[in-house]
């Protein structure tokens, strides 16, 4: 009994010697050094889509108006049907291939 | 209503809300400063540069906590790796500063002098059973979770704190129950 109560005694001291410690701006502090928060997704994508449309347009002016681009679309289209359908068959398994890596590395992502 | 710990750690890791990791910190700097200042034996300077790394770390590793264990458990474990570091970048610990372990402490809830024995019983303990003291008794944690802070066997945690109470409990006679 007095075994007990002794050791009720000492938790009761222990407990006390926890005081509290005031914060007096320690949160704040730790705050300021939390690393900057990265550019969010959303505003990742529009900043991509961007520089696209003006490396595009770039692109294009440089080129003198995209002149190539129509002389090669009709080298493509007078090609054979079967080279064409081959093109498109390994246009669609890079595609394919592609997706299929992305959702594998996010699922792997998620499971570790 | 008051967030739980999940939900703030939920937002921290969602939108990266830095408001919900302040909270985070406010609801746990108390008792992640005053073990370290326990561990540092008074040190209030080191102790609060050590739980300020302790907390910057805890946001980087955010998603390594899987809340199968108390949010507070694994800050703790944080804390005793970042003092583990520090003592062993220093060989040994820093001594007793007298005027800031009195001066830390509100006086009128106990005797300075009981205070200070206590105070000076817990830094004469040798630090595994100073260490499993302070996180079962004085912090609340189970002998489990104590284990997985310290990393060390539960049998060898309940041997630290049997003997580190028996070693107070002598050292504090003279205040104990008659």
């Amino acid at each position: 009994m007095d075994e007990n109560f002794q050791e009720d005694w000492l938790d009761t001291r222990l407990r006390d010697e926890a005081a509290y410690v005031d914060d007096g701006g320690f949160t704040a502090r730790v705050v300021q050094k939390l690393p900057a928060r990265p550019v969010r997704h959303a505003l990742r994508a529009v900043i991509l889509l961007a520089v696209t449309l003006v490396a595009s347009t770039i692109a294009y002016l440089l080129s003198g108006g995209g002149w190539f681009i129509a002389e090669e679309v009709t080298r493509f289209v007078l090609l054979p049907m079967p080279v064409i359908l081959l093109c498109a068959a390994i246009a669609t398994g890079l595609v394919m291939a592609g997706g299929f890596a992305l959702a594998m590395s996010r699922a792997s992502g998620r499971l570790r | 209503m008051a967030l739980t710990d999940a939900d703030l750690v939920a937002r921290v890791l969602l939108d990266d809300d830095h408001h919900a990791f302040a909270e985070l910190v406010r609801n746990h700097q108390s008792s992640v400063r005053g073990l370290l200042r326990q561990l540092v034996r008074a040190d209030v300077s080191l102790a609060d540069d050590l739980a300020q790394e302790t907390f910057l770390r805890a946001y980087k590793n955010l998603r390594s906590f899987r809340g199968e264990a108390r949010f507070s458990t694994w800050l703790y474990r944080i804390a005793y790796n970042c003092f583990r570091e520090e003592a062993r970048k220093r060989k040994e610990l820093v001594g007793i500063d007298e005027a800031l372990l009195e001066a830390q402490h509100d006086p009128q809830t106990t005797d300075p002098a009981l205070r200070h024995d206590l105070a000076h019983a817990l830094q004469l303990l040798p630090l595994h059973e100073r260490t499993a003291i302070l996180l079962c008794c004085q912090n609340g944690l189970s002998h489990d979770e104590a284990a997985r802070v310290l990393e060390i066997p539960l049998g060898t945690v309940k041997t630290n704190v049997l003997r580190g109470r028996e070693k107070l409990k002598r050292s504090l006679a003279a205040w104990g129950p008659n």
